[in-house]
């Protein structure tokens, strides 16, 4: 119980900053304060204390040991990134991520307003980490001596000879240079800015993100990180050039490109274009995993004869006569025949799916899903009847909708030129960040439709969701997968095929989908009852009012949530790696153990992977933190 | 508005397709028999592929000798596969119970230390919930079967094992507490001092309550608990005689005719329909009478109706044979009972092997005499554990400061000592708030298990995989990890909600 009576409520509130103001403590106050209150916590301080201690030296000795064969990273980074995408074909991969830096760069820019840093807390991160450093350097133990032939000396006993301790620490004499230095900048900061006038001063946090970022870009130019590379089963460039040699260039302008975007966005910011440029910014997030994955690293060989005397004049068709329809659709005296039809053509669409599955009249993929969208547009159309600027937004709408739908699903169909290694042309982090991304997409409006059917007051499809949800989250993700990945060529009919990849995510978006539509449901329930009540008051029909009234206001209380099942989802993609692909996990846990370089090799590639991971959750995880604050989630 | 006429008695009815009720319910029929339509197909489709391969899904596989080893469990070298499963099974339910016991407590320190006065631990705390739960939990677990593999090879000369643990590549070896053969006559006086402590407790309870001195209640329960287990120790060979009372159950139910009990079953069926329609149309009760039902109501009273009907046909006419293996299961059982007492069973109740290292095949291993576990079983354990502890660290924090601090504040006020405010007033509260995702979590806890499969400790789903692979019986393995999976879900649901039940605030 003693333990408990230490527990102090209104720390955890303070827990975000250092909790009594540094300022105004001595060193002496604050330590007495934070740290040896009472005995117990005395107690508890040094034992804390000696922990962590053990702990970092621990982690030290193990990083930096001499059995650590760093090597086998180093030299499989591209494979870890990229698994085997061809070294003729890399500059696709510099295009995708250039695409990606430019699209966050301008996000960033015209999206908000990343404030500052506080000089003085600068000035104490840089002392901290000089401080860190130092505590690394003396903890590590010595290192183990070896001889001109490079052997390891043992004693007769035949344990590790280590240097002496004072022999260690005169080895180290850069990382102590790298402490002084770091300690002096921050001490100078310090000084610079103790002064009353300067006290409240602070650099942009752009700016510090974009020199951090730049510097290490910088670094790649001067230090030569890292060895040769090693893909496709071979080392491709000579060994002696780095790593560094082959993306010092791309890394620079991968910089250039997220730097310059970001003014260009920032230019855009409270101007009369902000509106427009915001907007296309979120749809090319939409847009561009899929025409990176499937356009720009699958290259696929279009045959021109075929676009010529298919494709496109069925995207044509489907474009004009589906804007003419719904041009019609949108006429003033539409009316009830209007609606028919669109319940109609939604009954054709879904008889297409249907006969397809029983193989009764051939069609083309593209064709089925185009009737159903002309559907879908027709279901919607009656909300775009009135003048004609509202109408033609429907069209063009429909327009630029066919033209995406019918260029990626012809780019899809079309055979890669990429040549294979492996089942797939990408493995990797690539993979792994692409099926993230996909399933994300995938079931986020899935997830939406199976929160609002259970909380609909259809009995039958309530019942239908609340099984649906309840049964997929009562089982393993893993069993879903392999279910998927074993069984799904079992369940199609004769003719039909679905590549391993596309099955699972199929598998892996049905599931995130429930675990989805939980959170959006906490949401939804938290929409109060007059909202519904003053949505029917001015006559919304049922769809308006779950669009217009429920969802944007349920969405946004359940924005935390969602981020945290965003987060989720990519922490489960490592599971591809047990049902067969090749995303960064498999080849960290795999593929680098078994090249004959670095057999059973197994720790390091893991612990690269566990940080990458953690970079990419970390990061998110902040940034919903400050999400949170700016849609004032708790405060209206 | 003016313009409408006044309402008439006389509506007039919509045309038939934009009638409210009819819409919704023909759309709603169209969507379960699309739904019900595509299960139908699908399974169809599943059956011709099968039998296409001659892979026909049957459940024979259960009682046929699959001819695989397992890694680790109650029996390494299973005689069928359904036994195979059952080792599965029991490794599964191990690993989450040891789990969940080791993440709650290690998880309730780290959220204890993230609320303390003390900076450091403040700050570790921090460090250790940050850095675990945004790192997947497959990359921790192989990251520690990874180090485990590593560490030195079991050899011979490294024991008879000197002490009591023991650490290799092999895993580890401690000492095991084991079953011994008067235990459960042991555990028959443990109830009954379990039924006195209770009445113990509730006498001092009262008392306190009357005379307002302090009575330690549960400290004396516990005392009696003490005081029979140590006596039982000595005396437990008079409760043999329970095992006859066991057979004579065993015979009783054997007698049983199938006929009656299949007739019961079914009845039973039709009966909880009934029971359900009858409190359905009570709770729709109000002082006037009945009120007027919705279409959503006759739906659900159909529903509930077919449901019934249906589950009778079913235990009648298509599972006979239920009530006879309810018999001979249930006449099994108290056999079995009744085997753990008798005259023979008069040894201590509760043993202590220590580890030893023996040379069973070409290579040294751990005996069958201590308590094994395989690199497979301790990295997926430390790897739920730790990362399942940083997520309830965080649950236990937001739980204590849900508190309002009036409640704090209170309980000063009227004078409470700060621990007993801590016990009596703040955490009985923040459980209400914890107990709902702390559910959640041991769901996930036992679901993550499963990720056994990377590092080869034998759970249910890689014990499955092996099966499958063995017999190309995938369908019967993938649903029987189903059902399993939603069992042990349902299960702790429900435990979950009753104690959330319990602690619920008495509202009006």
């Amino acid at each position: 119980m003693s333990k408990l009576s230490d527990i102090n409520v209104e720390a955890g509130i303070a827990d975000a900053g250092p909790p009594q103001q540094g300022g105004s403590l001595s060193v002496g106050q604050w330590l007495r304060t934070n740290l040896f209150s009472n005995w117990f916590n005395s107690i508890l301080t040094l034992l804390g204390v000696f922990a962590a201690l053990l702990m970092l030296r621990g982690v030290l000795n193990f990083t930096f040991s001499e059995n650590r064969e760093w090597d086998a990273v180093r030299t499989n980074l591209r494979a870890l990134m990229t698994l085997s995408y061809p070294e003729s074909q890399y500059v696709r991969v510099w295009v995708a991520v250039g695409f990606l830096m430019a699209l966050a760069g301008m996000s960033a820019g015209v999206w908000e307003n990343w404030g500052g840093v506080s000089v003085k807390r600068m000035s104490t991160w840089l002392m901290g980490s000089g401080g860190f450093f130092a505590l690394c350097v003396l903890l590590r133990e010595p290192s183990v001596i070896i001889d001109s032939e490079g052997k390891v000396l043992r004693t007769v006993e035949g344990t590790l000879q280590r240097e002496s301790f004072w022999a260690a620490m005169t080895d180290r004499l850069g990382w102590w240079i790298a402490v002084v230095v770091l300690i002096a900048m921050g001490a100078a900061i310090w000084a610079w800015c103790s002064e009353p006038d300067r006290r409240n001063n602070s650099v942009a946090v752009t700016t510090v993100v974009f020199s951090g970022l730049g510097l290490l870009v910088l670094s790649l130019w001067l230090v030569p990180y890292g060895h040769y590379a090693f893909a496709d089963g071979t080392y491709i460039a000579v060994p002696g050039r780095t790593v560094a040699f082959s993306t010092k260039m791309p890394w620079t302008v991968m910089w250039l490109l997220l730097f310059g975007l970001y003014f260009v966005g920032r230019s855009f910011r409270d101007t009369q274009w902000q509106g427009i440029v915001r907007g296309s910014s979120n749809l090319l997030w939409l847009i561009s995993p899929m025409a990176l994955f499937w356009v720009v690293l699958r290259d696929p060989a279009l045959d021109y004869a075929h676009v010529l005397s298919t494709d496109l004049p069925m995207g044509l068709a489907f474009g004009v006569l589906g804007g003419v329809l719904l041009w019609v659709l949108t006429r003033a005296d539409a009316g009830e025949a209007g609606r028919l039809t669109a319940v109609g053509l939604l009954g054709f669409a879904a008889f297409n799916w249907v006969a397809a599955f029983f193989g009764l009249y051939p069609m083309l993929q593209k064709a089925r899903i185009s009737f159903l969208l002309v559907a879908l547009a027709a279901l919607v159309a009656p909300n775009f009847i009135g003048e004609v600027a509202k109408r033609r937004q429907l069209i063009v709408g429909w327009l630029s909708a066919m033209a995406l739908v019918h260029y990626m699903a012809t780019m899809m169909n079309t055979p890669s030129t990429v040549e294979l290694q492996s089942s797939e042309f990408l493995g990797g982090l690539g993979l792994t960040l692409f099926v993230a991304v996909i399933v994300v997409l995938l079931s986020f409006p899935l997830g939406v439709l199976l929160a609002l059917g259970r909380t609909s007051k259809f009995p039958i499809f309530r019942m239908l969701s609340t099984s649906y949800i309840e049964i997929i989250r009562g089982v393993p993700l893993i069993s879903v997968l392999i279910f998927f990945s074993v069984m799904v060529p079992l369940f199609l009919p004769d003719g039909m095929e679905l590549a391993e990849l596309a099955a699972v995510l199929t598998g892996y978006t049905l599931f995130s989908a429930a675990y989805l539509a939980e959170n959006v449901r906490g949401g939804l329930q938290s929409v109060t009852k007059g909202q519904y009540e003053a949505a029917d008051a001015i006559g919304l029909t049922a769809v308006q009012r779950t669009g217009f009234i429920v969802l944007p206001q349920g969405l946004r209380v359940s924005i935390p949530q969602l981020v945290g099942q965003v987060i989720a989802t990519f922490k489960e993609t490592s599971l591809l790696a047990i049902i067969g692909l090749f995303d960064f996990l498999r080849v960290a846990n795999s593929v680098i153990p078994a090249q004959s370089e670095f057999m059973g090799v197994k720790r390091e590639g893991i612990l690269l992977v566990a940080m990458i991971y953690f970079f990419f959750n970390f990061t998110i995880s902040k940034y919903s933190q400050r999400l949170e604050l700016r849609v004032g989630l708790g405060e209206r | 508005m003016a313009s409408n006429p006044p309402p008439s008695m006389h509506h007039e009815r919509p045309p038939l397709y934009r009638d409210v009720t009819v819409v919704k319910w023909v759309v709603q029929v169209i969507a379960l028999l699309m739904v019900l339509g595509t299960l139908w197909f699908l399974a169809g489709q599943a059956g011709d592929n099968l039998r296409a391969s001659n892979v026909p899904t049957d459940y024979d596989f259960l009682s046929v000798n699959p001819g695989i080893d397992l890694s680790s469990g109650i029996d390494t070298d299973p005689d069928t596969g359904g036994r195979a499963l059952w080792v599965g099974m029991v490794n599964t339910l191990r690993m989450a119970a040891a789990g969940i016991v080791v993440a709650t407590l290690f998880g309730l320190l780290v959220g204890l230390s993230r609320l303390s006065n003390n900076w450091l631990l403040r700050k570790l705390g921090s460090v250790y919930v940050e850095s675990l739960r945004n790192v997947p939990l497959l990359v921790q677990i192989l990251f520690y079967g990874a180090v485990f593999a590593s560490l030195d090879r079991v050899t011979k000369d490294v024991g008879p094992i000197n002490g009591w643990f023991h650490i290799s590549n092999k895993g580890l070896s401690m000492p095991r507490v084991h079953i011994a053969d008067g235990f459960y006559q042991w555990v028959v006086v443990l109830i009954i001092g379990l039924v006195f402590a209770n009445l113990m407790r509730k006498r001092r309870n009262a008392q306190q309550d009357a005379t307002g001195a302090e009575t330690y209640p549960l400290l004396s329960a516990f005392g009696v608990v003490v005081f029979f287990a140590i006596v039982g120790w000595f005396i437990h060979p008079i409760f043999g005689f329970i095992g006859n009372i066991f057979d004579g159950a065993a015979s009783a139910i054997s007698a049983l005719p199938e006929n009656v009990l299949q007739l019961l079953i079914a009845g039973g069926s039709l009966g909880a329909a009934a029971y359900w329609i009858r409190g359905f149309l009570n709770s729709r009760r109000t002082p006037a009478g009945l009120a007027r039902l919705t279409d959503d109501d006759y739906f659900r009273m159909i529903f509930a109706a077919a449901g019934g009907l249906l589950g009778a046909l079913f235990f009648l006419v298509l599972w006979p044979g239920l009530s006879s293996w309810f018999i001979n299961s249930g006449s099994d059982f108290f056999e079995v009972l009744g085997n753990k007492f008798g005259g023979g069973r008069s040894g201590r109740p509760v043993d202590v092997a220590l580890p030893e290292i023996v040379q069973s095949g070409k290579f040294p291993n751990y005996g069958p005499s201590g308590l094994n576990f395989s690199i497979g079983f301790a990295a997926v354990f430390f790897g739920v554990v730790f990362y399942t502890a940083a997520f309830i660290a965080e649950i236990v924090r937001g739980g204590i400061l849900a508190v309002p601090k009036g409640q704090t504040e209170a309980a000063a006020a009227l004078g409470l000592r700060r621990s007993t405010a801590l016990r009596r007033v703040i955490i009985p509260q923040a459980a209400r708030v914890m107990l709902p995702p702390l559910g959640n979590q041991y769901l996930n806890l036992t679901k993550n298990t499963s990720l056994a499969i990377a590092v080869g400790y034998s759970d249910i789903v890689q014990v499955g995989q092996t099966v499958y692979n063995q017999t190309g019986k995938t369908l019967p393995v993938v649903s029987i990890w189903m059902f399993f999976y939603l069992s042990c879900s349902l299960s702790i649901s429900v435990i979950v909600n009753f104690f959330n039940v319990r602690m619920r605030i008495v509202e009006r």
